[in-house]
């Protein structure tokens, strides 16, 4: 048999008898093709919280909000009575816009004077922005036309002009902005993962570790080196991506490095973690191989690394605040784009923290049992 | 004894790999594990490294039992498996270094240790050079190094030569003697009994997971193998009045030579020999034939070293 048809055919052979290559191999476009479907196959594309600020306390402003509420998903409204604690959440990105209903709207309204809403919306996402702006303006617009004319079957009347204010939070952000803390949190998810996932591997399918294991050190010791190497990958990954982005985008960020370092040292540990626990799961070493890939490439749809979460559907949503990278990129953007303080990083650092103890533990057992088998 | 294995038994599976296997192994001596492919050599070796669990036996290995102190175990060990087992994007130095790495070696020791395999095992020319430009040879003594590295006082080796040609054989059995020279316990496994005779002081025949036979090569060519014989071969159509005319000696055909047992070969063979003559036959060979540790396999399985263990 000729040497190219020989290979060929031994490959094939070896890869329909890993029953795990297989699996991997052909879930990972059926998965992307269920998650494309899931994202941009459906008729509401976007979820967003809104707050509202009623000062008017009519029965128009009540169906404002129930409006508001009744759009099938694309707004959640959450009351505040007092403006300052909105702008509060909008400041956090809890809520992405909010709308400030006045005392005298109703008056106006009925008076056929001109009746404004103030909106101040969250800049520091462009996409949201922009899809949040032209959600309420069109909102309002279809009020007006369904409930306000309807009712009323007046000849001519002003509708509810929505002005929009300043939000409190910082300048508007420009995409480069926005996208800079999602790339960099691509070397968390991609290099740590797979690169851990590729030490195992490696040693595994070139049989090094059985020197490894014949030798004195300890299965702990073993994975602590791993860890290091791992993180040093990660970190010159981090340190490349940064440079380039500084050098090709120059945006405008905050680069607090105190801060970003505990970010990026925990989501690295996170994502090593897993690779960890992937290396010993699969079966075969080009198992764990696909299997790291794939599962990095699909988790980055779920964290908000290129595009905001708001746009998954809820569910969707939930699954990627599981996500230990989702905290990860949340923080960056924080840090970067909102100063944040750390203060305010002590719900991801701790969560991320916690989440790196629990997988890297995990790790540890399965290493050790696969070790001893 | 540096090594005690007692009643050390190992399944995959329904399969007895090894089989209430028991022996020892001296300080500073070579012994060896003869056998076919399958016989459970291998098994044996990774059970005395470390690398695998048996179902149950005592082993110790220079005082240290092998569950209980099994990190010590590894410490006193140098494994040298059938694979190199080289990082081919490093050189050999820097392989070496990351195999110290493991024993946790100083530099000091490891400069002395570096030294020390580039005289006895060769190594020095190739030191910086990477582990994927080296022949099969060198990296064979490449990864000897790495596994001794540490200087233990025990080493092991499975099917150190398998897969060289004759004269890379050779040169490493003469690696493996300086190995011995310089104070080390080694235990190798091997399918070649021409490689057990040449180097090993002492031989356990293992067959379906068993020793089947322990001792000096010597003793057991002596002892099982057979007596010496003389080998005749002579024109094909003379063959049968050669057999006749050499009656006294009790000859037998064997494929197309005539062996004759031999108490004294040397003696017998001038007899031989003068007898054809004088009787008009001429020979194509005539040679001494001493038992080999092969003669002893077959003696005691019935079938040749170089066949799989069923």
């Amino acid at each position: 048999m000729n040497s190219i048809i020989g290979i060929a055919v031994k490959d094939t052979k070896t890869f329909f008898r890993e029953k795990g290559t297989i699996f991997w191999t052909i879930a990972f476009p059926i998965m992307i093709l269920l998650l494309f479907t899931a994202i941009f196959g459906r008729d509401i594309p976007f979820n967003a919280n809104i707050g509202v600020v009623d000062n008017d306390h009519s029965l128009i402003s009540a169906s404002i909000i129930t409006g508001l509420n009744s759009t099938k998903g694309v707004f959640t409204v959450k009351n505040f009575t007092d403006k300052t604690e909105a702008l509060k959440e909008l400041n956090t990105s809890s809520v992405r816009a909010v709308i400030t209903i006045p005392k005298n709207f109703t008056l106006n309204l009925t008076m056929t004077m001109p009746a404004h809403v103030m909106m101040a919306i969250d800049e520091t996402n462009p996409d949201v922005a922009r899809l949040v702006g032209d959600g309420v303006k069109t909102f309002f617009t279809e009020f007006y036309k369904q409930y306000y004319h309807t009712a009323y079957n007046a000849t001519y009347i002003e509708p509810i002009v929505v002005n929009e204010e300043k939000a409190v939070v910082h300048e508007k952000i420009g995409y480069k902005e926005n996208i800079v803390p999602g790339m960099l949190t691509y070397p968390l998810l991609f290099s740590s993962m797979v690169v851990a996932t590729g030490a195992i591997v490696f040693e595994r399918e070139k049989g090094t570790l059985k020197k490894i294991r014949a030798s004195p050190v300890r299965p702990i010791n073993v994975l602590l080196g791993k860890t290091l190497a791992a993180l040093v990958q990660t970190s010159i990954s981090i340190l490349i991506m940064a440079a380039l982005a500084v050098v090709l985008l120059a945006p405008k960020l905050n680069w607090n490095v105190p801060l970003l370092v505990p970010i990026f040292f925990l989501g690295s540990m996170n994502g090593i973690a897993l690779g960890l626990i992937i290396s010993c799961i699969g079966r075969a070493p080009q198992e764990a191989s696909n299997a790291a890939t794939t599962i990095a490439i699909v988790l980055q749809f779920f964290t908000g690394m290129y595009f905001p979460i708001e746009y998954l559907p809820v569910y969707m949503q939930q699954i990627g605040r599981l996500i230990p990278m989702t905290y990860a990129a949340q923080a960056l953007r924080d840090i970067m784009i909102r100063n944040a303080t750390p203060g305010d990083l002590l719900m991801p650092i701790g969560t991320l923290a916690a989440t790196a103890a629990i997988f890297y533990a995990i790790g540890v057992v399965l290493y050790r049992r696969w070790v001893e088998k | 004894m540096i090594i005690e294995v007692d009643g050390l038994v190992k399944h995959y599976g329904n399969v007895k790999a090894v089989d209430d296997v028991s022996f020892g192994v001296n300080e500073g001596e070579t012994f060896g594990l003869l056998g076919p492919n399958g016989a459970g050599k291998t098994t044996l070796m990774e059970i005395l490294c470390g690398l695998r669990r048996f179902d149950s036996g005592k082993v110790t290995v220079s005082g240290f039992d092998l569950i209980k102190d099994a990190y010590k175990v590894r410490g006193v060990i140098g494994f040298c498996p059938q694979e190199t087992l080289l990082y081919d994007l490093l050189s050999v130095r820097e392989n070496l270094a990351f195999s110290a790495a493991l024993y946790s070696l100083d530099r000091r020791k490891f400069n002395e240790r570096v030294e020390f395999a580039s005289n006895v095992l060769g190594i020095g020319e190739f030191l910086n050079r990477r582990a994927q430009q080296l022949s099969g040879g060198m990296r064979r003594r490449a990864n000897l190094a790495a596994s001794i590295i540490h200087d233990p006082p025990i080493v092991i080796l499975d099917e150190p030569t398998v897969g060289f040609d004759p004269t890379i054989k050779r040169e490493f059995w003469e690696l493996i003697k300086n190995l011995k020279s310089s104070g080390k316990t080694v235990l190798l496994s091997t399918h070649d009994m021409y490689e057990a005779d040449e180097i090993c002081d002492r031989v356990a025949i293992m067959e379906k997971g068993k020793v089947a036979a322990l001792d000096k090569p010597r003793v057991l060519k002596e002892t099982i193998g057979g007596a010496t014989a003389i080998h005749v071969r002579v024109k094909e159509s003379q063959t049968k009045k050669a057999l006749s005319i050499l009656e006294k000696y009790n000859p037998s055909l064997l494929g197309d030579e005539v062996q004759i047992p031999a108490k004294n070969p040397l003696a017998t063979m001038t007899e031989v020999s003068s007898k054809l003559a004088s009787e008009g036959i001429l020979t194509d060979k005539i040679e001494v034939v001493e038992p080999t540790l092969e003669d002893v396999f077959i003696k005691l399985s019935g079938r040749k070293l170089t066949e799989d263990s069923a």
